[in-house]
């Protein structure tokens, strides 16, 4: 029941805010839910902390579980308050009113708990899927020329990406399946990790189906030869769902990854996952750290960016060791907080400015002055400036990499990240500074969006200064899980 | 009682050559009813190799699959696909980007790189090569008409011809995943079809056609 429960509740959600109509009453009892939600969570991680693991038969919680449903919890109250103030200008279309649109993002959470509880990979994988055909409509929300473009887009490359997982998983068990286990529980999480260490599995089925799974939940991930659908999703999609799907669905692919990860390193040792994850990884980031340089779209930018800092999750996971494997979790969480509060500053700009055309917007430092002060933040953090905590999750992976002697890894990060804070910043300044425009924005926000930036902000200050003891044993217990 | 049993035998041993011909069939197929029907027919292969399967082992699990097998892959969703065809009121054409005999060529060069591919693992795993080849092939073939045809009919058609030839794979190898996965699997591919649907009339009534090569709003 505690496992059930987070599950629940968004599912009932998604059905209840149907029957409310008026606007206000749905955002009252979305967010109603969605503290419930964060309640069943709260529950479910502490008693995970203090009890030990939860077992059943499809759904099961450890560390690593808990560590990611935090960060659920917490950016989809960030969404959803953000949301409230948001959603005012929807109209009431057939499909386009917001009690839908509460429905489908609760139908999203769902499925993304789904995925950090599940106890079986062949759930994990549904669920994933489950993932893509749940936000593929929120995508496409807005039903412009773009966004059923990128709808469709992301529906098809990340449906195609994920069969490959399924193919991946589907080789994994039949490794299994060979090495001896039972048909049953061949799928199953706990019995696989046993069994990984015990029998003998074929290593190259096993390598045969890492390289599928990476290509599969890499694609969700947002990789770069399969991040084409990311960037378009991204800016398509309603502010909101940016926020959720840049700061916790990428982070539940990695969660699938990760998973995989723990399994296959110890059927055939860390090398060969952990090399193929710092492959990708540098990809990733020289890749997107280019092409934030060039982008014209302040929502494409920050889309870009996450693909960097994806790659850099898992150059950290990748390299292992006690301060890569925790300065890429932390990494997932800091870099949660800093996207989310980006979007929902850019959501801001497109509310005052009527675009989200970086070369359209100047002196919106004068003409939006808390807009700027939220991005400025925002923007700092993302780039890893000293006093938020992205500097220390990704100064932690940085002297992993040196501490292994990978000095080629270490070098190339460190030229990515001054690229990509020579762009940003350039980008930044160029709308912040310069002479006002002539048509005179229209700065009218609910208190919920700036309280929402605001408790942002502390979080990444308070964790750039120190991170907080419970969280850091969330943090412990998490790692545990990877070693 | 023997007869049958000789027959569940000869319809999984020969199987996989009369999938390779859908596949054939597929890469000549210029319309989109042609198509669809020859997607119908692959899936009703698959259905006679899981009930010869499910006979030769007598595994209720496998029946109640081929029972879903066919309710959905061979009746449900061709029909889905001709209402969707007769509702969309496109042209019959699957515009593709290779000629038929372009088509023919690259999918029997697909043909001989999987059963290469195949090779080293079939002996080792202990598993007939021609099936494993063929299921390889269908992945392959979903793949060459995702890319290949314009008409967003056809690439949904090329992504169910893939997962085809995933579940192929599942089904030679290890004789299915449990039960239970696989209904949670086709369910996925159900839903996910119904959304491309959507998204199939959206497509026509924002831009007014469905040649989804021809959206390219988003680059960069």
């Amino acid at each position: 029941m505690l496992l059930l429960l987070p599950l629940l509740i968004p599912l009932a959600a998604a059905v209840l805010v149907l029957t409310f109509r008026d606007r206000h009453t749905a955002n009252r009892a979305a967010l109603f839910f969605c503290l419930v939600e964060t309640g069943a969570i709260g529950r479910l991680v502490w008693r995970v902390h203090t009890g030990g693991n939860l077992e059943g038969r499809f759904l099961r919680a450890d560390g690593l579980t808990s560590f990611f449903l935090v960060n659920i919890a917490l950016i989809s109250i960030f969404s959803l308050s953000y949301a409230t103030g948001y959603l005012r200008h929807m109209g009431e279309g057939r499909f386009a009113s917001p009690r839908w649109f509460y429905a489908l993002v609760n139908v999203f959470l769902f499925t993304m708990v789904g995925v950090c509880l599940s106890a079986n990979l062949g759930v994990l994988w549904i669920m994933m899927e489950a993932t893509t055909l749940a936000s593929a409509l929120l995508v496409g929300f807005y039903n412009t020329e773009g966004a059923v473009e990128a709808g469709w887009k992301y529906l098809v490359v990340c449906t195609v990406g994920i069969a490959f997982a399924l193919f991946g998983t589907i080789v994994f068990y039949l490794a299994a399946v060979k090495a001896g286990m039972s048909q049953a529980s061949a799928l199953d999480w706990l019995s696989l990790l046993a069994g990984v260490s015990q029998k003998r599995f074929d290593p190259n089925l096993v390598r045969l189906a890492f390289v599928f799974i990476l290509a599969g939940y890499g694609t969700k991930v947002g990789f770069v030869p399969m991040h084409s659908w990311l960037p378009d999703a991204h800016a398509e999609a309603p502010t909101p769902v940016s926020a959720m799907l840049s700061a916790i669905l990428l982070n539940c692919a990695m969660y699938a990854l990760l998973r995989y990860e723990i399994l296959i390193s110890r059927a055939v040792g860390p090398g060969f996952p952990g090399e193929l994850l710092v492959f990708f990884g540098l990809a990733s980031i020289v890749v997107a750290g280019l092409l934030i340089l060039v982008q014209r779209d302040l929502k494409r930018m920050l889309a870009y960016s996450s693909v960097e800092h994806m790659g850099m999750i898992a150059i950290g996971m990748g390299l292992g060791g006690a301060l890569g494997f925790l300065g890429a979790l932390l990494h997932t969480f800091n870099h949660s907080v800093a996207k989310s509060l980006l979007f929902f500053g850019a959501g801001n700009v497109r509310h005052n400015f009527g675009t989200l055309r970086m070369d359209r917007v100047t002196g919106m430092g004068r003409s939006a002055p808390l807009t700027t002060a939220v991005l400025a933040v925002g923007i700092l953090a993302i780039v890893g400036m000293p006093p938020f905590s992205l500097f220390v999750s990704e100064f932690a992976i940085l002297s992993e990499s040196f501490s292994q002697s990978r000095y080629i890894v270490g070098a190339v990060f460190l030229v990515v990240l001054s690229i990509v804070f020579g762009g940003v910043v350039h980008h930044f300044l160029r709308m912040a500074c310069g002479a006002a425009q002539k048509t005179p924005p229209k700065p009218h926000f609910t208190g919920a969006e700036y309280a929402v930036m605001f408790a942002a902000g502390v979080l990444l200050l308070c964790f750039g200064v120190r991170v907080p003891v419970s969280f850091s044993a969330l943090l412990r217990d998490a790692v545990a899980v990877l070693q | 009682m023997e007869f049958a049993e000789v027959a569940a035998g000869k319809v999984v041993s020969t199987s996989a050559v009369f999938l390779m011909m859908t596949i054939v069939l597929l890469a000549v197929s210029r319309r989109v009813s042609t198509s669809i029907l020859v997607f119908g027919l692959q899936s009703a292969i698959i259905t006679a190799q899981v009930a010869g399967t499910a006979f030769l082992e007598s595994s209720r699990e496998a029946w109640a699959v081929a029972g879903l097998l066919f309710v959905f892959k061979v009746l449900g969703i061709p029909y889905a696909f001709f209402w969707l065809v007769a509702k969309l009121k496109s042209s019959r054409d699957v515009q593709a980007v290779t000629s038929p005999a372009q088509s023919v060529f690259l999918v029997v060069l697909m043909i001989f790189v999987s059963y290469a591919v195949v090779r080293s693992y079939a002996f080792g795993i202990r598993v007939p090569e021609d099936a494993l080849a063929a299921a390889v092939s269908l992945i392959l073939t979903g793949a060459f008409l995702m890319v290949s045809r314009k008409k967003a009919l056809v690439q949904m058609l090329g992504l169910l011809v893939l997962e085809n030839g995933i579940f192929l794979a599942a089904l030679t190898t290890t004789f299915g995943m449990p039960l239970i996965i696989e209904m949670g699997i086709l369910f996925d591919v159900v839903i996910g079809l119904l959304l491309m649907g959507i998204f199939a009339f959206r497509i026509r009534d924002t831009f007014e056609h469905l040649d989804v090569s021809r959206l390219r709003k988003l680059r960069g």
